[in-house]
């Protein structure tokens, strides 16, 4: 083996570096290059052989890439000291099919390079981007003019945390007094926040509303001294005014969310949010309403999550609005799962989309459907699988889990159970002991939350229908199996009921197979093929949909719909069917060994989300009729769209302060401009602070930007997706050294990154959640390696006690490797007596195992067992939905359906879109192309050739009808955005304009472009820092985007895009357009 | 192939301006838009210090901790067949490739993959991805080649050589030793296939507030150290794909096979009847790009 050459040479260090705040980065590393032998092996001539590093374990570090969010294996190969270039880890299941076991040496499988994207390729040009920041910068202009100073980390920090006249040298800001987090948090004793707590969940429950006024009146009596902490004592609900500090993320992953999630416990907001419904949100959340789960006399537990098709399995697959070959989750390990078969013809696919991607390329069909218009052509299927007999009769006919299993089925589903019809609408399932057939039970389970209490509840029992009578069941009961019929319309007791599946045949049958298709604007027989592929091949063929069906108003019915097919079909927990991701617990709570969710000092959280999530309108002190003044999301979560714009309203209350970590809602959101109204207002948002790499398109609104680590710099545990079969857990770890300046805290130093800023926040405001004891008596949490090392102890160590399913411990090479392989590490990032220390000599070489690997990976072979997978979903599917059909649309007042129903596009109101339609013929939709992910990958110049800029992809046919010509410039103007700009609120309009192209992939009538261009920021345009202009590079402003001429919702104000009130999703393809010559 | 630069890009349908076509943009609408030289062999001048015989031959190890039998990645396999071909002296040794449209999907990961490993500055480029569109709505279809140098059996590059040097190796690789070339960009021209392009010294990080210093890492091409750094060779050479010669030489697979998210490049030795590359150069549906000029391409297309 080479000898380790860690040279990163003086002269290359003394030219370069970031350039913010003037610095080189860590001292230069010396050592000398192994002198090879002229050996001319290849050449000859007099030029010397050369050693070849990127073949050696001690030149390569194995982590997961962040160039999206796909989370693929790679190994990064350091040259001089430098992340020089990135390939496929072969460890990964996502880079190698099939990936290697772990027990490859770490000598063999330096050789062995597999596969990558581009994007994640490029990604040295993420760390290494001439437009990082490297020191806190604080604005030293207007919001958004973009005049910055850099200020040291503690000075940062002190004035966040004790507020003041932060910035009297702006001006028109000479007097205001911005308040810090110290002030904010004005609740700081847990006792008397429980006590409160319990007693707004108390007033919440109440249903009657004079007797809620009452509890209202009593908690003013009960928390008088305490009332002062609170947002609104007339509104306790509301909860104190910690809630006034919202922390929201764009991309975050585990380990990271655990500081987010500890910061937050330790502050006592209950205002944490992500972005999921920029991405897919109504995909996750009617998973989570599918996957409620009967517990306890009533619907909970449903998890935020979803199922994709098992690609390397499944016979026949439907991908709808998924984009695979080039986003999705993801190119590099779900391509290889495909072309292999698609090419030996032993698996076929259609693919439905209005545009004609790279998928729909490998093809046997392609449907070109009419965005928003999933519902139509899901349930022209279902109509179709129901008249032919299509459906899996067996598997829907269990009604408990014994029948499921006496089927050979690990799932069931709620298709069979009878439904309550009142008044012609169907509501909850009938209770056997409501209609006397059955006498209740009392019954009475462990609680999950606490395993010293019980919980007791009164059972009544559900019924279905078979051989001409009621039959009762529990559907848990795994000892008695039942079955229902599948299709039932009739009155017991003189209550009308219906099956779940009888109401699905119902909303399928309001219109024919060819009137569906036509509001599809699909044909006919090719849908009939699609459906007749499905039913041949049942359990090995299946739906898999992605952002398409869900990014629109109707997201939530339209994603039921797909999923009321996979469910029809029977395929769930099938080898080629529907697949759940499976991960290795880090935190603790599995296994392991230590709980790291422990939280010292913690204020219990409570009142009303900011985003008003997680809780009925109803049910508030804020009722006051519909519509609401803005929507409230009682089945979904983590509303991005909401966070900023509700702010802007102050419903349900003003906030103070708002961090931003990795997210820019301006450039990501449909019409993300309406968040420049907010952000630019320090008289709406006091306070906004960001952690980011550059200084970005929403972070230039902030009046500071802390320096980020990027993903090639710091730790993160990447988990899975779903359409791997593997149970997995990829780690994300430092493979190069940090760019910005280091920081100390807890007198510790490391990097400044979004760790370094909420430890100092911590430490100033004395959270007991970070620093001495913070993970325990004795076990402090002064620097991430505290917590990252222990939580890699934890995955190592495994799920069982005794070390029985640990990993082996690395023997010496090993260690020897690992060692070697981070000479180039600074002490503030890697210190191996310390990291050592930290885990233990016992666990050492056991954390050495799986960090050599980039994480703990199950072998191929494991995530299969016979004909089904080995990793099941294995619980009810919520066919038809009681919870849902429970909600009111907080627009309307209406409830919301229970099955897969065809909802039109509509605003919050109700109101369809005609009156903003009229006069704009093209309707706006996005896509990705495999070079860009949103806002983060403009500066990997490697990608540029590929696609220097995009453009507005239209039909040939429509341009003829507009007199447009391909290439040139065109404008995207709406009926919400007629002069097609972002307004920047900053003096600066930046036009909606970008090329045309032409091309017959495009639906006519439909006009898309790829997200990731037409930036305003993030190193595309000049900014001043210390004084000096830092002049953009034209590269990264290249393109369109065209968010800004997405609609808004006229029943909202305008204040933020079209929005699907039930699953949360923004809407992000039900914009109609004119496209015009700029 | 397609006779117009805008095909071979996915963004705007403009035309590209001269200086994307000098930044990479074009990718390989240089040589695709180039006259073709007329081929003959007259000239090529044996280069006599290419090393033959058994000191060629390189022994690696059969690894003992990879599962090479049964269901493995067509990469362990490849690799596989790598040794087996590195133990034989180089002469004896016949580099193809074979490409599988089916599989490929357009993704550019060895287009980017090969510009990291060979350190590719803006303009240079050796493998890009050429993608067509055809058919009307909705009868549409994209196509998708990849588009390395051909390491032709009959290369027009060589002959058109004032100083000798580019040639043919005994493997078969068409070689360039930038310590030789003078940048005339005869061979440039030459090439039907528009695989060689010309470094012109840019950086990525030109016109940036920070040059960054990955961009002046030595490449590792022939098993040599290239420092870019002070305008070295090989700023100012003609440059191609070599099918990483260097990493054959480490028992590794190129760079762009290695990288093939849909597993659409074989590799590997044409003397060997057991390889997977053989294989797949039985299978009926082959073709190779513009055979009519006597090329005689040692890289085809399954389509």
């Amino acid at each position: 083996m080479n000898e380790p050459r860690v040279d990163l040479s003086r002269r290359r260090l003394l030219k370069h570096g970031a350039f913010l705040g003037g610095g080189m980065l860590a001292a230069a590393l010396a050592g000398e290059k192994a002198a090879a032998a002229t050996q001319n092996a290849i050449l000859g001539g007099g030029r010397a052989d050369a050693p070849y590093e990127f073949g050696d374990p001690e030149h390569t570090l194995y982590t997961v890439c962040q160039n999206c969010n796909t989370g693929c294996g790679v190994k990064v190969k350091i040259q001089e000291g430098l992340a020089a270039k990135i390939d496929g880890s072969p460890y990964s299941p996502w880079s190698l099919f099939p990936h290697l076991p772990m027990s490859t040496s770490l000598d063999e499988a330096a050789r062995i390079d597999s596969a990558i994207c581009p994007k994640g390729q490029a990604a040295v040009q993420t760390v290494y981007d001439p437009y990082r920041i490297r020191k806190v910068l604080k604005r030293a202009g207007k919001r958004g003019e973009n005049k910055w100073r850099s200020i040291p980390f503690d000075q940062a920090v002190a004035e966040i945390v004790e507020g003041g006249r932060l910035f009297a040298d702006v001006p028109g800001e000479e007097d205001r007094e911005v308040e810090g987090l110290r002030s904010i948090r004005a609740l700081t004793d847990d006792t008397v926040a429980k006590a409160m707590a319990d007693d707004v969940k108390k007033l919440l429950d109440e249903k009657d509303p004079e007797k809620k006024r009452a509890l209202v009146e009593a908690f003013t009596v009960t928390h008088a001294a305490n009332l002062g902490a609170l947002i609104d004592p007339e509104h306790p609900d509301l909860g104190p005014r910690n809630n006034q500090f919202v922390m929201a993320w764009g991309r975050m992953k585990g380990g990271r969310s655990d500081f987010m999630r500890r910061f937050g416990s330790g502050f006592g907001t209950t205002n944490l949010h992500g972005h999921t419904t920029v991405c897919q949100g109504s995909l996750y959340f009617t998973c989570k309403a599918i996957s409620e789960q009967y517990e306890a006399g009533k619907f909970t537990g449903g998890q935020k999550f979803y199922w994709q098709a098992d690609t390397e399995n499944a016979r026949y697959i439907l991908f709808v609005g998924a984009n695979l070959f080039e986003a999705n989750y993801g190119p590099t390990n779900r391509t290889v799962r495909l072309t292999e078969n698609l090419a030996s013809g032993r698996t076929r696919i259609a693919v439905a989309d209005p545009r004609f991607s790279k998928l729909a390329s490998k093809a046997e069909t392609w449907l070109p459907l009419r965005p928003g218009e999933d519902a139509p052509l899901a349930l022209a299927i279902i109509r179709w699988l129901i008249e032919n007999e299509g459906y899996d009769a067996t598997f829907l006919r269990a009604a408990n889990r014994a029948a499921a299993a006496a089927n050979g089925e690990t799932s069931w589903a709620t298709g069979s159970w009878l439904v309550e019809i009142k008044d012609g609408k169907p509501g909850k399932f009938v209770r056997a002991s409501d209609l006397g057939i059955v006498p209740a039970e009392m019954r009475s389970i462990p609680d999950p939350k606490d395993a010293t209490k019980t919980i007791e509840y009164e059972e009544k029992f559900f019924l279905v229908w078979r051989d001409g009578r009621p039959v009762a069941f529990e559907p848990n009961d795994d000892t008695t199996p039942v079955e229902g019929d599948l299709f039932v319309d009739t009155a017991i007791a003189g209550v009308q009921v219906k099956s779940g599946l009888q109401l699905l045949r119902e909303s399928a049958e309001q219109r024919t197979i060819a009137e569906w298709c036509e509001l599809a604007g699909v044909a006919e027989r090719d849908v009939v093929h699609v459906a007749r592929e499905l039913a041949r091949h049942g359990k090995q063929a299946g739906v898999d949909i992605h952002r398409g069906p869900a990014q629109h108003t109707n997201g939530f019915y339209n994603v039921l719909a797909w999923m009321s097919v996979n469910m029809l079909l029977g395929n769930f927990d099938w080898k080629g069917g529907m697949v759940k991701a499976t991960t290795y617990g880090y935190d603790g709570t599995k296994g392991g060994v230590l709980d790291l969710t422990k939280v010292p000092g913690k204020v219990t959280a409570f009142g009303i989300s900011s985003i008003r999530h997680d809780l009925a309108y109803e049910k508030t002190t804020l009722f006051d009729g519909y519509p609401a003044k803005r929507n409230w999301y009682p089945l979904s979560s983590d509303v991005y769209e909401e966070i900023v714009p509700s702010i802007g309203e102050a419903y349900p209350y003003p906030v103070k302060a708002l961090f931003l970590y990795m997210g820019t809602p301006v450039y990501a959101l449909p019409a993300g401009h309406t968040n420049i109204d907010v952000l630019a207002d320090v008289a709406k948002l006091p306070l906004f602070f960001v952690s980011d790499v550059t200084v970005g398109t929403t972070s230039m609104y902030a009046d500071y930007v802390f320096p980020d680590l990027t993903w090639l710099e710091r730790w993160e545990f990447h988990g899975s997706h779903p359409n791997m079969p593997n149970k997995v857990q990829p780690v994300r770890q430092p493979t190069a050294a940090p760019i910005p300046e280091t920081a100390t805290v807890y007198g510790e130093e490391m990097p400044v990154s979004f760790e370094a800023l909420l430890m100092g926040l911590a430490e100033k405001l004395d959270l007991k959640a970070f620093g001495p004891d913070a993970l325990g008596e004795g076990l402090d949490l002064r620097r991430p390696e505290d917590f990252y090392l222990r939580a890699v102890a934890n995955l190592a160590a495994g799920e069982k006690p005794d070390l029985e399913d640990a990993v082996p411990a690395a023997d010496a090479r090993e260690l020897e490797i690992f060692t070697r392989s981070r000479a180039h590490l600074p002490a503030s990032v890697f210190d191996e007596a310390t990291w050592r220390e930290i885990v233990g000599e016992e666990l050492w070489p056991r954390v050495v195992y799986v960090l050599n690997r980039g994480g703990r990976f199950e072998e191929h072979a494991k995530g299969f067992d016979g004909d089904r997978l080995k990793h099941v979903y294995g619980k009810l599917l919520c066919l038809y939905q009681e919870k849902t059909a429970g909600v009111k649309h907080s627009g309307t007042g209406e409830a919301l359906p229970g099955v897969a129903t065809y909802v039109p596009l509509r605003d919050f109101a109700g109101n369809d879109l005609s009156a903003q339609s009229e006069g704009y013929d093209l309707q706006l939709i996005t896509h990705r192309t495999i070079t860009q992910t949103k806002s983060r990958t403009i500066g990997n110049y490697w990608l540029q050739p590929i696609m220097p800029e995009n453009a507005v992809l239209m039909n040939p046919a429509d341009a003829d009808r507009l007199g447009l010509r391909d290439g040139q410039q065109v404008r995207i103007v709406s009926a919400t955005n007629p002069e097609g700009v972002w307004d920047l609120k900053n003096g600066r309009k930046k036009p909606i304009v970008g090329a045309l192209k032409l091309t017959q992939t495009m639906r006519p009538g439909v006009v898309s472009f790829v997200l990731g261009f037409g930036h305003w920021a993030t190193g595309a345009e000049d900014i001043v820092v210390d004084g000096e202009v830092v002049k953009g590079d034209p590269r990264r402003a290249t393109g369109i985007h065209a968010n800004a001429a997405m609609w808004t919702d006229p029943a909202l104000r305008h204040t933020t895009c079209l929005l699907d009130p039930v699953g949360g999703s923004v809407s992000f393809y039900d914009t109609k357009v004119r496209v015009e010559p700029a | 192939m397609p006779d117009e630069a805008t095909r071979l890009n996915e963004g705007s349908g403009q035309r590209l301006s001269r200086r994307d076509l000098v930044r990479g943009a074009a990718l390989a609408a240089v040589g695709v838009t180039a006259s073709v030289a007329s081929v003959t062999t007259a000239r090529i001048a044996p280069r006599k210090h290419d090393a033959t015989g058994p000191a060629t031959a390189r022994q690696f190890p059969e690894p003992t901790t990879v599962p090479l039998d049964g269901d493995v990645d067509p990469l362990i396999r490849m690799q596989a067949d790598l040794r087996r071909a590195m133990a034989k002296p180089v002469e004896e040794r016949r580099w193809t490739m074979v490409i599988d449209t089916r599989k490929c999907v357009g993704c550019h990961a060895c287009t980017i993959a090969c510009i990291a490993e060979n350190k590719l500055p803006p303009g240079v480029v050796y493998r890009p991805v050429v993608q067509e569109e055809f058919g009307e709505y909705p009868n549409v279809q994209l196509r998708y080649f990849p588009r390395p140098c051909m390491q032709c059996d009959e290369p027009p590059c060589v002959p058109v050589c004032p100083v000798n040097a580019t040639w043919k190796r005994p493997d078969g690789v068409v070689a360039v030793d930038y310590d030789r070339c003078i940048g005339c960009r005869y061979c440039v021209v030459a090439c039907p296939y528009g695989a060689r392009t010309s470094d012109f010294g840019l950086d990525y990080s030109d016109g940036t507030p920070a040059p960054q210093p990955y961009e002046e890492l030595p490449n590792h091409e022939y098993g040599k150290s290239w420092d870019r750094a002070n305008h070295g060779s090989p700023v100012g050479n003609a440059r191609k794909c070599q099918f990483c010669l260097h990493r054959l030489e480490e028992g590794m697979l190129p760079q762009c096979v290695t990288t093939c998210i849909g597993r659409a490049t074989y590799f590997g030795d044409a003397n060997d009847p057991d390889s997977l590359v053989s294989e797949k150069a039985r299978e009926p549906n082959q073709i190779r790009l513009l055979e009519e000029h006597g090329t005689k391409p040692r890289v085809s297309y399954l389509v």
